[in-house]
């Protein structure tokens, strides 16, 4: 669409910059139309997958692919919450998740703090040190890490989750924050110091506020891989410990897959998730207009 | 070496199930050789029993309800065993067959359980870096070491590799062809008999139902993807092929029915990535006329189906052979309570856990006492079991076994099916891949 | 950036960080490319030894290896690549205002929120070649007549897979490149709209540039993670058929699994020099403004 001076386009990046009213027709093509079928790719599997939860097993097999099941059935929720417990691994999961994600936030944030706004000797090299970090597969690392786990006597507790989960999710959000923070203008902060703030002072500041939004990312980064971890939650943890992941493989035996109680347990897992998101993303907006009062 | 696996294995069920019925056997004449000394340990525990034990036991849980089952055996031994014993049992998941490979990460790491749910596969990984328990002094000295099968002890020795027993029976699994009578019926087939007429089967239950020209009923369930080698082993043998070598015109010949029902459309055409949810789905949902299984899955079956299902045993050709799944128990070397362990071990092998387990998961036990309880003497599906535990056996188990059951044999199969590779070229990839 | 002058500050800023990740993986790792020189395969355990690079010509020799990488870099490309496209395009549109903005954000997180072991499962029932709902979507949409065994064809099985990990990562870029767009100065916009920029103007010459390190880190960091990942199609067809989704990360997960950590590090070692020479251009790039 040509521009049209009177109408804003539908910007991005709204900062200080509120889109005026918009007609409806070409906003049904450059913003209903793609979101909706991009959330409808996103969102099927989902669907399917608690469609499968709320079937019976022979509907499953049936000769006929149901969209809404013809009897539905919620025992499979039952059964989790009843006969399985499974709000436990739901706890044990938030609770290594939650903080496995503050740990790495605020050590990762000083590192790409640093690595963006200094020039020190060794910087390149530690940088790349911190991205070829995560280029070994876990699998070759499995027998060493467990023994230290063990040497450290926090072997079967959430402690070595933590631990593992922070050192595999450190390096990535050192480089994402680094990233984010390259892309801030240093002359933001350059005013603050001028008018007589330290460096700290400026961070908090000017830097964290309008950071916001890019720690919710990468805080949002770290609690997914956390949160769906599998191969060291099933040799760091013992029952007491599980996380969801494992409980979920626990329900793939040699016989088969359990359909309704592993789909069941998915979207049990999936909606708390989603709800936390919901109100998280409120601050990615609020984030960037605290920044840009004091910018 | 090989062969002697397998005839050990077809006298041990031939005999456990069969002639369990003739009573005591004089199965003290071959008594385990490596019984020379006796096990002062195994009797000190008498004495210096009370103090309080724990044994953690790591097991899988085919399904949730086993888990249950496991957990209230587990219940019954700690307030049944007087020893003062606490059992800890932690389920693993099965993980396509990764649970053996996360207990030998745990074991050699240290931090491994005392005892263990076993697939007899895994033994030669944890006997060649010495982290199982020799169990010879304590079968030895065992009050119930004649209920199981001596050819079964012989079975369990040779997977390690030695003269001496590491792994405790627990029970097995014979697989046999599930088949749908009424389906044999619309088609006018018998019963097949001999391998040749399980052939010609797999064609006639082939079948156009309602006429649109595509495929509804296809006449055999094959297993494509891992674990498809057992069913697979049976048309290698009908042949009259072996396993020490894939190569023989036999074994090709086998491999060729294999790839000819995939080509023709006698199976279905998911056939290459089917596993074990597949076949037994498409054999539920009426897709396909027969399907090989064991006694594990009869009870779904039977929900299903009722009457309408059954089951023979592979028919022979110019051998028969037939495989046999099996669960054991192990101890662990870093086990610090040995002798309550094998009080553990025992419970499951012969004493009530071995009643208790079987019942509920339907699979063969290997107590011969619990062998002659009725539900084992007169199910149908057992009986299929019992009347191919003569020619029943197992593949290999080398140290290649495990890498080739999971990767070569799904992926060069596949290839095979799907047109890629000859049955030739397969069977020599086969053969390479597992004895290098 | 600030001058290089001698303070010690930057390095208490790291040392957290590199006190962590040194402390837990450091040996291992070291251990890891050690292993790629012996012959490491613990199932054989009395002939473990030093031996060279005799496991990198064996790797060179072996024809899978070749697939494999072959197979990762057609992952990493078209898995990547679409990726980012929608990705970027979904955080455009959720950076637009409009009515349950705040609900569609929280439910395009939902692929990644999923748990790994349920991915590969959910989408092998998808695309079942039997009771699968694609196929009845297609055939009800009149595209095919007969089912696709997607995941049982080498043709359709490795297509298959690529598009459940595009599905799995459009949200991490949507979500990590919309807070990217939260630190573009509105003042931007407001200028080019004075030019009277297009909205692909805009685009490409405010919006992007903007986000060019954003943008850097995110697909440098999702291709090292691509390319490492296994359990998508380790659930959905562990490499097969006859090896036609096998990529290199699922050779040498297969191959440590094996417990031959000789061979499946020297195939790591090498993924790992192949990743840092894909890093390279990136990291050149990066620095390029010191």
């Amino acid at each position: 669409m040509p521009a049209n001076q009177t109408t804003s386009p539908a910007g991005e990046g709204p900062m200080r910059y509120t889109p005026r009213k918009k007609k409806l027709a070409p906003r049904i093509f450059s913003l209903y139309i793609p979101i909706i079928a991009i959330l409808l790719f996103l969102l099927f599997p989902f669907y399917w997958t608690f469609v499968t939860s709320v079937k019976p097993e022979q509907e499953l097999y049936g000769a006929a692919v149901t969209y809404w099941p013809q009897n539905l059935t919620f025992e499979s929720y039952r059964k989790l919450f009843v006969d399985f417990n499974f709000l436990r691994p739901m706890g044990n999961s938030l609770l290594v998740a939650v903080i496995t994600t503050v740990v790495t936030l605020i050590v990762s944030m000083l590192a790409a703090y640093a690595f963006s706004r200094y020039d020190f000797k060794g910087r390149k090299g530690f940088m790349v040190m911190f991205l070829t970090n995560n280029m070994f597969p876990s699998v070759l690392l499995l027998i060493p890490l467990y023994a230290i786990m063990r040497k450290l006597g926090i072997l079967y507790t959430p402690t070595a989750l933590v631990l593992a989960y922070t050192t595999f999710t450190i390096p990535f959000s050192v480089w994402l924050l680094n990233g984010y923070i390259n892309d801030l203008p240093l002359s933001l902060e350059e005013a603050a110091m001028v008018d007589g703030a330290n460096r700290a002072q400026a961070f908090i500041k000017i830097i964290l506020p309008i950071l916001t939004p890019c720690l919710i990312a990468t805080g949002v980064y770290i609690f997914m891989q956390s949160w769906n971890e599998y191969t060291f939650a099933v040799m760091f943890t013992n029952e007491n410990n599980r996380t969801i992941p494992v409980a979920l493989k626990n329900l793939i035996g040699q016989l088969g897959v359990q359909w309704d109680l592993l789909t069941a347990g998915g979207i049990i897992t999936i909606i708390p998730v989603c709800i936390m998101f919901f109100f998280a993303q409120k601050r990615l907006v609020e984030g960037l207009t605290a920044g840009a009062v004091k910018g | 070496m090989k062969k002697l696996i397998s005839t050990a294995l077809a006298l041990v069920l031939c005999a456990g199930t069969l002639a369990a019925c003739g009573g005591k056997d004089a199965g003290g004449s071959s008594a385990p050789a490596s019984s020379a000394t006796p096990a002062s340990s195994a009797a000190s525990s008498e004495a210096t029993a009370n103090e309080p034990v724990t044994i953690t036991h790591w097991y899988w849980a085919d399904n949730s309800e086993y888990s249950a089952v496991m957990q209230e055996m587990v219940k019954d031994f700690n307030a049944t065993n007087g020893k003062n014993i606490t059992v800890v049992a932690e389920e693993y998941p099965w993980d396509g067959g990764k649970y053996s490979e996360n207990l030998f990460t745990a074991v050699m790491g240290g931090g491994g359980p005392d005892t263990a749910s076993w697939k007899l596969t895994a033994t030669p990984l944890f006997t060649a870096n010495n982290l199982l328990a020799n169990l010879d002094d304590y079968v030895a000295n065992w009050a119930d070491k004649d209920l199981i099968e001596p050819s079964l002890y012989d079975v369990m020795k040779q997977a390690s590799g030695t003269d001496s027993i590491y792994v405790m029976p627990w029970n097995t699994q014979v697989l046999y062809v599930y088949y749908r009578p009424s389906m044999f019926k619309e088609a006018g087939v018998e019963v097949p008999k001999t391998y040749d007429d399980f052939l010609t089967a797999c064609e006639k239950l082939t079948r156009d139902t309602n006429g649109d020209g595509k495929t509804d009923v296809y006449g055999f369930g094959m297993r494509g993807s891992k674990g498809g080698q057992e069913p697979w082993g049976s048309f290698v043998q009908a042949r009259g092929g072996n396993f020490e070598d894939f190569t023989t015109p036999e074994a090709i010949q086998g491999m060729q029915d294999f790839i000819d029902l995939y080509t023709k459309g006698y199976v279905p055409p998911t056939a290459t990535a089917d596993g074990f949810n597949e076949i037994i789905a498409n054999f539920k949902s009426g897709k396909t006329a027969m399907t090989v299984h064991h006694t594990g899955s009869s009870a779904e079956m039977v929900d299903t189906f009722g009457d309408d299902v059954a089951a023979f045993p592979f028919p022979a050709g110019k051998g028969q052979w037939t495989s046999m799944g099996d669960t054991e128990n192990v101890m662990f070397e870093s086990c610090e309570n040995k002798d309550a362990a094998f009080e553990w071990m025992s419970y499951l092998a012969t004493g009530k856990g071995q009643e208790t387990w079987c019942v509920a998961t339907g699979n063969v036990p290997v107590s011969k006492e619990v062998q002659q309880l009725p539900q084992f003497q007169e199910d149908r599906f057992m009986k299929a079991s019992i009347e191919g535990a003569p020619y029943a056996g197992i593949f290999p188990i080398l140290d290649t076994t495990t890498e080739w059951i999971s990767n070569v044999w799904p992926n060069t199969v596949a290839a095979a099916l799907t047109g890629q590779m000859t049955a030739e070229q397969a069977m020599q990839e086969l053969q390479k891949a597992l004895y290098a | 950036m600030q001058k290089k002058k001698m303070t010690i500050w930057p390095y208490l800023l790291i040392a957290p960080a590199l006190i962590i990740v040194l402390a837990v993986v450091f040996v291992p790792a070291v251990n890891a490319i050690l292993m790629s020189f012996q012959n490491y395969d613990l199932r054989r355990p009395n002939q473990i030894g030093f031996v060279g690079f005799d496991n990198y010509v064996a790797v060179f020799q072996d024809p899978i290896f070749w697939r494999s990488l072959w197979k990762t870099i057609l992952w990493v490309v078209f898995g990547v690549g679409f990726q980012f496209v929608f990705g970027f395009a979904l955080a455009l549109l959720l950076n637009k205002n409009f009515k349950g903005r705040g609900i569609a954000r929280a439910v395009s997180l939902i692929p990644w929120v999923t748990p790994g072991v349920l991915i590969g499962l959910m989408w092998r029932w998808i695309y079942d070649g039997n009771y699968g709902v694609l196929n009845d979507l297609l055939q009800k949409v009149g595209i095919i007549s007969d089912n696709i065994p997607f995941l049982a064809q080498q043709t359709t099985a490795f297509p298959s897979v690529i598009v459940t990990i595009i599905w799995q990562g459009i949200p991490f870029f949507a979500l990590m490149l919309l807070a990217g767009l939260q630190g573009i100065p509105g003042e931007l916009y407001e200028a080019a709209d004075i030019d009277g920029a297009t909205y692909f103007q805009k685009l490409f010459q405010v919006t992007i540039p903007s986000l060019k390190n954003t943008i850097f880190v995110t697909t440098l960091l999702r291709i090292i993670w691509v390319a490492n990942s296994v359990d998508v199609i380790f659930n959905m067809t562990e490499g097969g058929p006859a090896y036609s989704s096998q990529t290199l990360s699922v050779y040498i997960f297969n191959k440590g699994n094996s417990l031959n950590l000789g061979y499946a590090s020297t195939m790591s070692v090498l993924l790992t020099l192949l990743l840092s020479l894909v890093a390279v251009p990136y990291l050149r790039n990066m620095f390029k403004k010191d």
